[in-house]
């Protein structure tokens, strides 16, 4: 029961890359909802939510504040749709637009409540006051570094992004998104550092 | 899944790395995200095509005009008042002198007292 809910946890966030199949229905969807269909934009929500919403919760600091982002994200993309070239990936377009939106509710919101995140699952071998004190160390480094570098952190390291896809959701270069990296995770280390003064 | 953080030492990023994906896993209840499709689908009938966009458009071509007319008749009010400065200037310097004026501002080889009897005698 246990190693069903951490395996559920632990599966890739975003759904596996798209066969041929799926591009040509994804495409035709695009198409559909050029055309004004409003049933076609939302089998595209249905097919990329999933996705735009851990693009905006690696940026954003809570999880309401994610839901804001993919909303504004899809309603920019569906007024923008005539703009968009059909024969281009959808989800690389509107991921790109999700993280604008969602550096963009980062910079509007100065001051926010941490987030409310469900109990962290404990494996039996491991200390839960431990897990308890590494989980709230860590929300408390993420929420000091800026947005930029919780992105990148997150996507990379969480969600296995490569630097050049960082780099054109975030519109910066493939090298100041490794560059990024590196800097957040010297951040991120350095808040830590107390916490591995000692052996575990 | 890349699962080199590199962010702890004596192997503690595998800790790390679990916490995070802990902190950043989406939400598992089908429900949620039924509730987002239909946040955003409303969102999308409500604001998606708002009469005002195309508006907002020309505002912006309007407002650019507006600037441009209103650059350009400043320039011009700029050029007219320059021109009318210049041309009074003209007319100053050009205007033909008065016989009295004449008299009173040219040296004059007579002596002093002749060239002031002949300007109180002047019409």
């Amino acid at each position: 029961m246990q190693t069903t809910a951490i395996a559920r946890r632990m599966r890739p966030v975003y759904p596996p890359p798209a066969e041929p199949d799926r591009r040509e229905h994804e495409r035709s969807l695009v198409i559909e909802a050029q055309g004004g269909s409003r049933d076609a934009f939302a089998a595209l929500v249905r097919l990329h939510q999933v996705r735009a919403f851990a693009v905006a919760r690696a940026i954003t600091l809570t999880r309401e504040d994610a839901e804001d982002a993919v909303q504004d994200a899809f309603l920019h993309a569906y007024r923008a749709l005539d703009r968009f070239r059909p024969d281009q990936p959808f989800g690389a377009w509107l991921n790109r637009i999700v993280a604008n939106a969602a550096l963009d509710i980062g910079r509007r919101r100065k001051v926010r409540d941490a987030d409310q995140l469900p109990e962290t699952v404990a494996t039996p071998f491991r200390d839960p006051a431990a897990d308890a004190e590494l989980r709230a160390r860590l929300e408390d480094g993420l929420s000091r570094l800026t947005g930029r570098q919780r992105a990148v952190i997150v996507l990379h390291d969480v969600q296995g992004y490569t630097h050049g896809e960082i780099g054109g959701m975030l519109s910066i270069p493939e090298g100041t998104a490794r560059s990024d990296l590196h800097h957040a995770r010297a951040a991120l280390r350095r808040m830590l550092g107390d916490m591995w003064s000692t052996e575990p | 899944m890349t699962n080199d953080l590199r962010i702890g030492p004596h192997g503690r990023d595998d800790d790390v790395t679990r916490t995070l994906r802990d902190i950043y896993a989406s939400p598992d209840d089908p429900a949620f995200w039924d509730a987002l499709e239909a946040r955003i689908l409303a969102r999308v009938v409500a604001e998606g095509d708002a009469w005002w966009l195309p508006f907002q458009e020309w505002m912006r071509a309007g407002l650019v005009a507006a600037g441009i007319i209103v650059a350009a008749a400043a320039l011009t009010l700029a050029q007219l008042h320059t021109d009318s400065r210049r041309e009074a200037m003209q007319s100053v310097i050009e205007t033909p002198r008065t016989l009295a004026h004449q008299m009173a501002t040219e040296t004059s080889p007579l002596p002093d007292r002749e060239a002031t009897l002949r300007l109180v005698t002047a019409p």
